[in-house]
């Protein structure tokens, strides 16, 4: 009797699964486009995505540029939209990791079929998705700094500036001052990754030597170990590349420790949070950047300064702070997206090429022109070189 | 149907679960797979397709503390180990994807082989806090590795292609995933009721019974260690290949918590709530990080991590058994309120009334790990209902068969020789340079006031203990501080003073474990289902055995319900089981009624004349006497008499120091000082 | 030489922190068997707790004051609602019980201080300078913590009644209920010295250290390795392990890599783990069965 009733059972389940399976037959799991194909979407809502590190490690830099998006997408639509298309903003949070931003990107184009994606925050998010959008083929603008990124990517541009133009400012500055030693601490990530090979390489020309290379983790927050090396280390100057706060933090401890060398910092320290974790060792730390940190003390007849200055306004008024470097360029990731959207549309291709096609933009970190072979766009120009003076960054004159 | 261990399963051998309930459950898991993809929205597509995924390493770890009773919490450290291997397999070496996943599995599992070799050593909570150290070290060296990548780690490898159909969706790579997951789950079904893992949930009952009966506790723990971590290394690789990633997130802390709240949703050593558990986790974590920022404004990062910290303590707190605790209990009611019903209307009409809850049902536990309270145990409405499948008994009269006995050496030679044996602890000397040989085919009896050290003698014999000097030598090889196992897998078995039941299982499961020694099937015969026949011949003997002593009609009850004198029966018969050369008795008579006590002593000298050689601490010294066929006399750790009965008795330093002046007197005194314990 | 000098002082003020965690989880295991993985949770807490009393305008003694207290209770607390809620505690279940509660914890301080790490104001005092080697005036306080707190836990034990009761009472139940002590108050009592040295190790380092909701994990561990070396029953040699640890991590980040520096010490566990399971101090106990 058992039996029977057993026997039953399986063929009962199996048709009431497949009549429930029937029910709701959807194929969208499998690729299918449930509003029809890319071509068709033409009148529906143009979808960006972001992808950013809005908590952990990058959250100094994720979250400003999270609030930038937010503030540009609301600009856009109360605009009229894009071609009289609502901006549909996609953010999601990586938790600055590499993992995190691969998981986010493969819903953001499985999922929700977006037409841009903006990101990550940080360079190794960054590297993370890029073989992802490749495949997919999905246009994409990352804010962050490795070279990397983009070097020979067909897909993915940025808009911070480049790490090998940022060292080269760094480096005419020390060549400048006559250093001729020079010892670095970095990121362990992929920010910092290479650097070492790129100082050398570019030292060479200008006579100067790497003498010493140690690295912190950007969750770290003891550096006694890697400054007392720095200490005894023969540099004339040091370079600090990383992002806050653990940049600062490790500011602070060179300056606890008594190292008492010049201090170049990254463009990764281009924000005030750098101050509140160095606290007054900040004082006298030279560091490229671009010009809106500094965007007072600019000229009046700096092309960048009418943008700049709008979009401090903008920000401030909407959060209350001033902005970073990092929501610069996520301004200039979103106003590049979109006038390439207005330009081109949605098809892929085309909106690649747009992409490919900016040139002379103005934006926040500097003027961008891109081509097919420079997804990245910016020029040593970009970069102007501030002195911390007084817990901020002042333009300093050369 | 009890959750109680049946002693073996009694239907045909083969890999496919043998068991209805099993059957059914894995054909409704198999149908839930194929209509998933079809009906889920994408967001709930994601979660199914991380719910197999993380179903793996869950299987993996459900097994290890379900069966070996070990808790690893760096489960995590396995699954990043696969998806690396795999990864840089893929991505530096052009490895073809079948390859570079069984590398990324076999990887995992020699890791952990490495690393369990030391560690399996350690007990309990000192294991867990090693795997937690692993999964550390293992995050750290890939994040500092540059062959791992560092912090950013191996990416840019392709999706997988089958039969040239490239696997870039979550629809397809869900059904992808879904076979290695049902098979794993099969084989992991099957492992639970094998000889193996039968002997490991012995283990976790009684690690010095099980030993004592030739299980190799370490190695069985470390093949269990090993294969978790398969698992959760071929977790890994269908990790790495959806995520198109690996970074040193994936050993993070978290995810191994991840791993261990799944398994305890699910319930300890439960595997199907191994799936379960990976699935309601994975909900919680999407729906949490949906729902927190919703409740608190500003809310971001890992928010899920309140969910798992609240249902990690309420589970264990209020539901230790977790999900499949809940399963059987509402089975358990099910049953019973349907079986009312039944017998007051026509009992003929009886179908099963457990259709639903039956994806549980396949299944053989492994129990809740040592000690967690509450944990699933036989409660008195289940024990009933196995008592009413019992077998009658031997023929009433009828002189019952004999069990089987080993007689590797001709009687007379000696088959086990003690040689100077010592113990010390500390200034104390419990046993004092002790020597006996005995005989093949004798009785010996090994007699002394309490705190002599008769047990300590024992139990160095058995290895139970290490004696501090002296040899052991049985059957011509020296086994002295070697483990338990040892002996008994050369045909040395023996009985305990303090009871050491197998209460997870009926009392033929527990006789079967007797016949240990004599199986032969390993775990991946036991996986494989490859061992029916094997596991049905043993359970037969069992029975047999159990029949001999009258013992027949108790076989499917819960060993630990046995009243104290069927216990202790129950331990003889499962010595016995073994097929021994050499049987070492502790008190076999304490706590015997009369005629029980006459009924063992008929079997022991049927066995003697068989040929077995047995050994006895006995307080019943009339009863040592008229049994043995010599005595051995420990006074304070010393020898202080070895010889024939009659020679034994008279001894005077026998009296003086054992049974005082008045013989009579001191057995009465000794019979009282028994009751009362 | 002067690297070495200042790695090891670096060295010595971490292992501070390492120690009272240390002594917070040989007070819980002592008495209860209890692993207890929240304890460097209790850091964290009251070094958020404080930076945030202290940025409401509490003057910074008034602020650590409150902070060691409502930790203390919080982790009586915990005893209470959770750990003696469950009968027949083993071991192993205490780690996976306590880490529900420290994933829980986190979560909390994850929800009401945000994914940033804070730092309280330094204590007063100025730097050293003692021929080259630079000592933060913190890390004196973090030192001097250790040897008020921690000494004053040692000499509760190993002076008191009822410090001496207690320490038997995981073995010896009727020892302690001798003097008076109840399982029940032991517990509590031992859950107070755990909240009160985890709470003070987190205000003293985080000046230097920062609080963050993930890092009490991680510091916790790094107690318990300590803990294990003192064979989880001997304060003495846990704070000295403790200081040992600290030390050896700096040197492994200073001479061969700083990324490495969090895996020392669970080197060093599984290593005295497998060789040495009973301590570094105590006589391996071989009885079996």
């Amino acid at each position: 009797m058992h039996r029977a009733a057993r026997r039953l059972l399986v063929p009962a389940a199996v048709a009431a699964s497949i009549a429930l399976a029937l029910a709701g037959c959807t194929t969208s799991n499998f690729g299918g486009e449930e509003g029809g194909g890319d071509g068709a979407t033409e009148d529906g809502p143009i979808k960006i995505g972001a992808v950013l590190d809005i908590t952990g490690v990058g959250a100094n830099l994720g979250v400003p540029e999270q609030n930038t998006l937010n503030m540009l997408a609301e600009q856009v639509n109360a605009d009229g939209g894009i071609n009289g298309r609502e901006v549909e903003l996609i953010i999601k949070d990586n938790q600055s990791t590499e993992d995190g931003a691969a998981r986010a990107t493969t819903q953001l184009i499985e999922n929700d079929d977006v037409d841009l994606i903006i990101g990550a925050s940080r360079t190794g998010p960054s590297l993370a998705m890029r073989p992802l959008v490749e495949a997919a083929q999905v246009p994409t603008i990352s804010v962050a700094a490795n070279a990397a990124i983009v070097d020979g990517s067909e897909w993915v541009f940025k808009t911070a500036q480049n790490d090998l133009v940022v060292l080269e400012r760094i480096l005419d500055d020390a060549e400048a001052k006559g250093y001729t030693k020079i010892a670095l601490a970095r990121d362990a990530t992929g920010f910092g990754e290479g650097i070492a090979d790129i100082i050398t390489e570019l030292g060479e020309e200008r006579g100067i030597t790497l003498t010493a290379t140690e690295a912190f983790e950007p969750s770290a927050t003891d550096f006694t170990a890697q400054m007392t090396n720095l200490r005894s280390a023969d540099a004339d100057a040091v370079i600090i590349w990383g992002i806050t706060p653990s940049a600062g933090l490790a500011q602070a401890a060179f300056v606890q420790i008594g190292v008492n060398k010049p201090v170049y910092q990254s463009h990764g320290v281009a924000n005030d949070a750098f101050f509140e974790a160095a606290g007054p060792a900040a004082e006298g730390v030279i560091a490229p950047m671009g010009r809106l940190l500094v965007a007072d003390q600019l000229p009046a007849d700096d092309p960048q300064k009418e943008v700049i200055d709008q979009f401090i306004a903008d920000y401030t008024e909407e959060f209350g702070s001033s902005p970073s470097s990092f929501a610069g360029h996520a301004y200039d990731a979103f106003k590049i997206g979109v006038a390439a959207i207005e330009e081109a549309g949605t098809d892929p291709e085309a909106l690649r090429d747009a992409i490919e096609a900016t040139s002379d933009f103005v934006g926040i970190s500097g003027v961008f022109t891109m081509t097919p072979d420079n997804h990245s766009g910016l020029t040593a120009d970009a970069l102007i070189m501030a002195i911390a003076e007084g817990g901020r960054w002042t333009l300093n004159e050369e | 149907m009890s959750y109680l261990n049946k002693a073996a399963t009694r239907s045909k051998s083969g890999f496919w679960p043998n068991n209805r309930g099993t059957i059914i459950g894995v054909a409704v898991l198999a149908v839930i797979i194929l209509i998933v993809p079809f009906t889920a929205n994408s967001s709930m597509m994601n979660i199914a397709v991380f719910s197999l995924i993380f179903a793996l390493p869950a299987i993996g770890l459900s097994l290890l503390m379900g069966l070996a009773g070990q808790v690893s919490l760096g489960q995590a450290a396995f699954f990043a180990i696969g998806a690396y291997t795999h990864a840089i397999l893929l991505q530096k070496f052009e490895m073809p994807g079948p390859v570079a996943a069984v590398g990324g599995v076999v990887a995992a599992m020699l890791a952990a082989l490495l690393v369990g070799l030391p560690m399996l050593r350690l007990r309990g909570h000192y294991l867990a806090l090693a795997t937690l150290g692993l999964g550390f070290i293992v995050m750290i060296a890939v994040r500092e590795w540059e062959f791992t990548g560092r912090t950013t780690g191996i990416y840019g490898y392709g999706r997988p292609e089958v039969f040239g159909i490239p696997i870039d969706n979550n629809g397809l790579f869900f059904w992808f995933v879904a076979p290695f997951v049902l098979i794993g789950l099969v084989l992991a079904l099957n492992l639970t009721r094998s000889r193996a893992g039968r002997a490991l949930s012995a283990v976790n009952d009684s690690e010095l019974a099980a030993e004592s009966l030739g299980v190799n506790t370490y190695a069985l723990r470390v093949k269990v260690f090993t294969l978790s971590a398969g698992f959760a290394g071929l977790g890994g690789v269908f990790y790495a290949y959806q995520v198109q990633i690996v970074s040193p997130q994936v050993a993070e802390f978290h995810v191994s918590v991840e791993i261990l709240l799944m398994v305890v949703i699910g319930g300890l050593g439960s595997v199907w709530g191994a799936i379960a558990g990976a699935f309601i986790v994975e909900l919680l974590s999407e729906g949490l990080r949906d729902l927190i920022p919703a409740i608190i404004p500003g809310a971001t990062g890992e928010v899920q991590l309140i969910g798992y910290g609240l249902v990690l303590i309420l589970v264990i707190l209020l539901l230790p058994g977790g999900l499949y605790q809940v399963v059987l209990t509402a089975r358990a009611a099910i049953v019973r309120a349907w079986r009312r019903r039944s017998e007051s209307a026509d009992a003929s009409a009886a179908a099963p009334p457990d259709g639903t809850a039956d994806t549980g049902a396949g299944e053989v536990p492994t129990r809740a790990f040592g000690g967690l309270p509450g944990e699933a145990r036989g409660d008195g409405g289940l024990g009933s209902d196995a008592l009413g499948g019992g077998v009658g008994g031997g023929v009433e009269g009828a002189v019952p068969a004999l069990p089987a006995v080993a007689t590797p050496v001709a009687a007379g030679e000696p088959i086990l020789e003690v040689r100077g044996l010592t113990k010390r602890y500390g200034g104390v000397v419990a046993v004092d340079d002790v020597s006996f040989a005995v005989p093949a085919g004798r009785i010996m009896g090994l007699i002394g006031p309490n705190g002599a050290g008769k047990t300590t003698c024992f139990n160095m014999i058995t290895g139970a203990i290490a004696p501090t000097t002296g040899t052991v030598t049985f059957l011509g090889e020296e086994i002295q501080g070697r483990k338990p196992h040892v002996g008994a897998e050369r045909g040395l078995t023996r009985t305990f003073q303090n009871l050491q039941v197998f209460s997870s299982t009926d009392v033929v499961g527990n006789v079967y474990m007797g016949r240990y020694r004599k199986g032969r099937a390993g775990i991946l015969r036991g996986m494989l289902g490859l061992q029916g026949r094997e596991q049905y011949r043993h359970e037969a003997i069992a029975r047999d055995i159990l029949d001999s002593m009258r013992l027949g009609e108790f076989a499917e009850l819960a060993a630990g319900d046995l009243p104290f004198g069927r216990q202790r029966m129950m331990e003889v018969c499962r010595a016995l089981a073994a097929e021994p050369a050499l049987l070492l008795l502790d008190e076999p008579m304490a706590g015997l009624s009369g005629q029980e006590r006459e009924m063992l002593a008929a079997l022991l000298r049927r066995l003697r004349d068989a040929g077995l050689t047995i050994v006895l601490v006995e307080h019943d010294v009339a009863q040592v006497m008229a049994l043995a066929d010599s005595v051995a006399v420990l006074d304070d750790g010393v020898l202080i008499a070895h010889g024939d009965p009659e020679t034994v008795r008279n001894d005077p330093a026998v009296i003086v120091a054992y049974l005082g002046t008045d013989a009579e007197e001191a057995e009465a005194e000794l019979k009282e000082l028994e009751e009362q314990a | 030489m002067i690297d070495f000098l200042q790695l090891t002082a670096a060295g010595l003020s971490q292992g501070s922190v390492y120690a009272l965690l240390a002594v917070g989880l040989i007070a819980t295991y002592t008495v209860r068997h209890v692993v207890n993985i929240a304890q460097g949770d209790y850091a964290t807490l009251a070094g958020l707790g404080s930076i945030s009393l202290v940025t409401a305008g509490l003057p910074l003694p008034v602020a650590i004051l409150i902070a060691l207290v409502s930790v203390t209770l919080a982790s009586v607390l915990i005893e209470r609602l959770v750990i003696s809620r469950v009968k027949n505690l083993t071991t192993l279940v205490s780690i996976i019980l306590t880490l529900g509660v420290s994933t829980l914890l986190q979560a909390i301080m994850l929800l009401i201080w945000g994914a940033e790490g804070r730092r309280l104001p330094a204590f007063p005092g100025s730097d050293l300078n003692l021929g080259g080697v630079s000592i933060r005036s913190q890390e004196l306080w973090m030192l001097g913590a250790l040897v008020v707190v921690g000494g004053g836990v040692l000499l509760f034990y190993e002076k008191t009644r009822w410090g001496k009761a207690l320490r038997a009472s995981a073995e010896q139940p009727v020892a302690a209920r001798i003097v008076g002590i109840s399982p029940a108050v032991a517990s509590v009592i031992a859950f107070a010295i755990a909240g009160f040295v985890g709470a003070a190790a987190g205000v003293v380092s985080s000046p230097i250290y920062l609080s963050i909701w993930s890092g009490g994990l991680l510091l916790g561990l790094k107690g318990f390795v300590a803990a294990v070396l003192g064979g989880l029953v001997s304060f003495r040699a846990a704070i000295v392990g403790a200081l040992l640890l600290g030390i050896i991590e700096s040197y492994v980040a200073g001479y061969v890599a700083s990324g490495w520096k969090d895996a020392v010490a669970f080197f060093i566990l599984i290593i005295v783990l497998i060789i040495r399971p009973a301590g570094l101090v105590l006589r391996p106990n071989a009885v079996r069965v």
